[in-house]
């Protein structure tokens, strides 16, 4: 393929360019009028309509029921009884439902002050928080539990897992009443997880949005290309991350493989029920909601969006019926069967997003795939 | 309006060309003025490693001019590759395999024509670096004797080179421990004959082709052996606590200093330095980015080097999609710039050129703080692997 290089054109070019920036602005002249079939190139209006609907509401629903938490935990420890406690429970699953439902995101200012790993750190393979609590909690020294001082504390005991831990025991109600320090490390954990909902929330308002808004200006994306793909790898990567994090780690290729103590939120009986928020997060987040004029799947082929749609419906079946927690479903008849197919469902999505990828130009990554 | 202008500037390629070109192009003729201009027949050569959507792999030369690149040669390699070095006296570049690999791909600088395909012995890999002596009589790699599952399994080889004519010939000459495992970039010191190495510290084994096998007691050194008798001159470790910082990539400026750049192991949550600096005869300097820089860089480096003049140095972190540029002798972050997956970094005349897994090409004026984003349009749609070298004009 040949350039002219001759400058004088090239001057001419930019100049020619220069004016039809100016015509565009002049007139607003719709820049992403879609041929219908295409994808769309109007990666702001998508990004927008993703901050704007999804995410932050995503976000003001886990800042509210994270408040409605340090509440709870604050309204307990005054008076720890049976009652109370299953308030404080009642906020507990309130505020990880909210939470499951913005996992994905992973960018932006959840990732600031080390906020998603305060908020939940998890898989803890070597079960360093359990240990972590168990010193803490042996200390007795509230100095540790003042927020400035507890947000210095490891990140094991500053978020849902340890929170479960203190809430979901069996003898939890006794354990609380006993010792109102370990009442008082639950209040922190809960006061602990309402500032970072809150924080996240009130960053993305006042400042995220903007940045996602104004991307093109390169104040910190790239291009607003560069911040759609941050949209699609919450979408694509997360298919990925909690099959076989979530799923087939738990599940194994045969009942007898199962291991329902490596599943997220076990105590709490609920581990199926996070994957299913996360699924249906992710549905949301690619099809948008009711009176949204444009979602993410708006930068995929329409023929590709709908075999998307197709495998997220298909999965939304393979969940029907399934209960909460993953040891009542391995002992209902069928059930590690019924496991594999939502595994398998997630393997079909993560292929479809990878192949409606293909037929565009954007790339998810490569260099920051694999190290070397 | 767009379209048309797309058309007239950039002929049809069997309808090939994607929008990414195209707003390339624009981006970067708009951004033209803070870029040097320069004559097409002096502007220096790029050389890159790439790889496609359809897994083929390739070493890729270029050059730009006014912010547009055009392709010098693109040739197929057996398999994904690493780093290119280049020797300008004998004419010639060398492609090392990314690692497990185990060829070199020696290429003319000029026409870029293949010359010869070397393979290192079967118990051998290579780590996809390489470093030539000035005289170009001697190409050292960094390569894993990975039989040794034990001990420090890290090798630096040195190869006799003659080129004559098309033929060339590279001769494993000499063979010394790198002291370490998982040895990574390598580097002459060349008046004082001494390499530098980065022990990585990472055990791996082609039997296992991308598991590391010893994080909990890996050891990464930076280490200075003589070059021609591989003798231990200076051996140095980060302080324990980051015992899983990986020294992988380093520059040298013409001061001696040595910057490193780091991929951490431990856990993500964690801080740990991912870039430190050196100078022979002292403790090694780690550095660290203000946050939220430094927790952005997602604790891996994956590319590093000096700029022209020495006094700043640019790292590259691929997976927090950031570069982050240095002032060498303070230590200091001053300044960072998002870039999807950019990874590949030279210096330039004024500045850095970068190459990104997203098939962007950009160039970075430190003095203007400008931003310009070629057109790569001739370069396709490859994503550029992680290093890029040049040939100075």
């Amino acid at each position: 393929m040949v350039y002219n290089e001759n400058r004088s054109q090239l001057e001419l070019f930019t100049m020619t360019r220069f004016l039809c920036l100016l015509i565009t602005g002049l007139t607003s002249v719709p820049l992403a009028a879609q041929d219908a079939g295409q994808p769309s190139d109007d990666f702001n209006a998508v990004n927008l309509a993703v901050a704007d609907h999804q995410v932050i509401p995503a976000y003001a629903v886990f800042a509210s029921a994270a408040t409605g938490l340090a509440e709870a935990a604050a309204r307990f420890c005054q008076a720890p009884d049976a009652v109370t406690l299953a308030t404080f429970q009642a906020g507990y699953h309130a505020s990880l439902d909210a939470w499951e439902s913005v996992q994905h995101i992973q960018f932006g200012p959840i990732t600031y002050f080390n906020w998603n790993f305060r908020v939940h750190y998890w898989p803890d393979e070597k079960g360093t928080g359990a240990r972590q609590l168990d010193t803490l909690i042996a200390g007795q020294d509230p100095a540790v539990l003042a927020p400035e001082s507890f947000a210095r504390e490891s990140v094991g005991v500053q978020g849902f897992p340890a929170l479960e831990r203190l809430l979901f025991e069996d003898d939890s109600l006794a354990a609380l009443q006993s010792d109102p320090f370990r009442c008082q490390v639950a209040q922190a954990i809960a006061r602990n997880i309402d500032e970072i909902a809150t924080g996240v929330h009130t960053r993305w308002v006042d400042e995220f949005r903007a940045t996602v808004a104004n991307a093109d200006d390169r104040g910190f994306f790239e291009s607003s290309e560069d911040a759609t793909i941050d949209f699609l790898k919450a979408q694509v990567e997360t298919v990925r991350r909690i099959q076989q994090q979530k799923l087939e780690e738990v599940i194994g290729e045969t009942s007898s493989q199962a291991r329902v103590r490596r599943a997220e939120s076990w105590r709490s009986a609920r581990s199926l029920r996070n994957l299913r928020l996360n699924v249906q997060a992710l549905e949301e987040l690619f099809n948008g909601s009711e009176n949204q004029d444009v979602a993410l799947s708006a930068v995929l082929y329409p023929e590709d969006v709908a075999a998307i749609s197709a495998r997220f419906a298909e999965l939304d079946d393979s969940f029907n019926g399934l209960p909460d927690a993953f040891d009542t479903a391995l002992a209902a008849e069928g059930g590690h069967a019924r496991l594999l197919a939502v595994a398998a469902g997630l393997d079909a999505l993560f292929e479809a997003f990878e192949a409606s990828l293909k037929n565009t130009d954007l790339y998810l990554g490569f260099n920051s795939l694999d190290g070397d | 309006m767009e379209r048309t202008l797309s058309t007239s500037l950039a002929p049809d390629r069997g309808g090939n060309l994607k929008r990414r070109h195209f707003l390339a192009l624009t981006t970067g003729l708009l951004a033209a003025p803070a870029f040097a201009v320069s004559t097409a027949r002096e502007t220096p050569l790029f050389l890159s490693a790439a790889s496609d959507a359809d897994d083929r792999h390739w070493v890729i030369g270029f050059r730009q001019s006014n912010g547009l690149v055009s392709q010098v040669f693109k040739h197929a390699l057996p398999s994904r590759a690493h780093y290119i070095a280049i020797h300008e006296g004998l004419g010639i570049y060398v492609v090392l395999a990314r690692r497990p690999g185990r060829y070199l791909w020696v290429g003319d600088i000029d026409t870029g024509a293949r010359l010869a395909e070397i393979t290192v012995p079967m118990d051998r890999h290579l780590y996809g670096h390489g470093v030539f002596t000035t005289a170009g009589d001697r190409f050292y790699t960094s390569e894993n004797a990975w039989q040794f599952i034990n001990g420090d399994s890290g090798r630096i080889v040195a190869w006799d080179v003659v080129r004559d004519g098309d033929s060339i010939t590279m001769t494993r000459s000499l063979e010394f421990p790198s002291y370490g495992v998982g040895p990574h970039e390598l580097l002459l010191k060349q008046q004082a004959g001494v390499l530098v190495i980065a022990n990585g510290g990472i055990r791996t084994s082609p039997e296992q082709p991308r598991a590391k096998l010893n994080i909990d007691s890996m050891q990464p050194s930076l280490a200075y052996i003589d070059a021609g008798n591989g003798q231990l001159l200076e051996q140095h470790t980060l302080d324990s606590d980051w015992h899983k910082a990986s020294i992988r990539h380093i520059d040298l400026n013409a001061a001696g200093q040595v910057v490193m750049g780091m991929q951490y192991e431990g856990e993500p949550f964690e801080r740990a330095p991912l870039i430190a600096t050196h100078t022979q005869g002292q403790p090694l300097t780690p550095l660290w980015a203000p946050e939220p820089q430094q927790g952005q860089m997602s604790q891996y480096v994956g590319s590093i080097r000096y700029d022209a003049s020495g006094d700043y140095f640019a790292a590259t972190c691929p997976r927090g999609n950031l570069i982050t540029l240095w002032h060498a002798r303070s230590g200091e972050m001053v300044r960072s710039l998002r870039s999807r997956d950019g990874c590949g970094i030279c210096a330039v005349e004024n500045g850095f050129l970068y190459t990104a897994g997203t098939g962007r090409i950009s160039h970075y004026d430190p003095l203007h703080d400008a931003v310009t984003e070629l057109d790569s349009a001739a370069t396709g749609s490859v994503f550029w692997d992680n290093h890029l070298s040049t040939r100075r004009a």
